[in-house]
């Protein structure tokens, strides 16, 4: 049912989401933790003047996070065995930061 | 929004040209732009990522924008007060519509 549900919502929200969470010299440990996905408006109208072509975009993205470290497991005795990652608290359509965001085109 | 749902459709609307401030021949047309949502979602960065970006990219947002995909110039007559002429004018419309990358400038 909440597959249905998706297929047609609109607006962006906290959805859980699991990685493998690993790096050189540990073993990696899978992560389930929240993170944001959705559907943001977007546009691309005609204008009259260059560059003929105006565009609005928004994405779904992380609005407030919070830090959790978790220890890798099997680490090799110089690695730091830490691994940080951010876990969404909420979630809202914007742009993309490429100060703090890695901005990907999704095929 | 303007747009019914999900997906990246055709949006009808009205352009008015006019040849100076005051408006002294003017024409309007229809023309398409497209607008919708597509799907975006953000989470944790790989760790290739982080070292990439020396920390700073934490999150990664993968996203879709609705981006015109098919346009076409059209002439645009414009009526004048009696005895004077001026020449047509050019405008982008829409043809086709496609969720596809996110580049905030185009041509």
């Amino acid at each position: 049912a909440s597959a249905v549900n998706l297929r047609r919502f609109i607006g962006c929200a906290v959805r859980e989401f699991t990685f493998l969470a690993r790096k050189p010299g540990c073993r990696g440990l899978h992560i389930t933790t929240d993170a944001c996905w959705g559907r943001c408006e977007t546009w691309e109208k005609p204008v009259l003047d260059p560059p003929y072509i105006e565009s609005y975009q928004r994405v779904c993205t992380y609005n407030e996070t919070r830090l959790v470290t978790v220890r890798l497991p099997n680490c090799s005795a110089n690695v730091d065995p830490m691994y940080t990652y951010p876990v969404a608290l909420r979630c809202d359509c914007g742009v993309c930061l490429t100060s703090t965001t890695e901005c990907i085109s999704s095929v | 929004g303007l747009s019914p749902g999900p997906g990246c459709h055709l949006y009808r609307f009205n352009v008015t040209i006019r040849s100076d401030q005051r408006g002294t021949c003017k024409g309007t047309h229809v023309v398409y732009a497209c607008v919708g949502y597509c799907e975006s979602s953000a989470f944790p960065s790989r760790y290739s990522v982080l070292v990439a970006s020396n920390f700073t990219h934490n999150i990664t947002s993968a996203s879709q924008c609705c981006t015109i995909s098919k346009d076409a110039k059209i002439k645009v007559r414009l009526d004048c007060p009696r005895g004077r002429h001026h020449d047509d004018m050019e405008i982008l419309t829409a043809q086709a519509c496609r969720c596809d990358m996110c580049r905030k400038s185009r041509y």
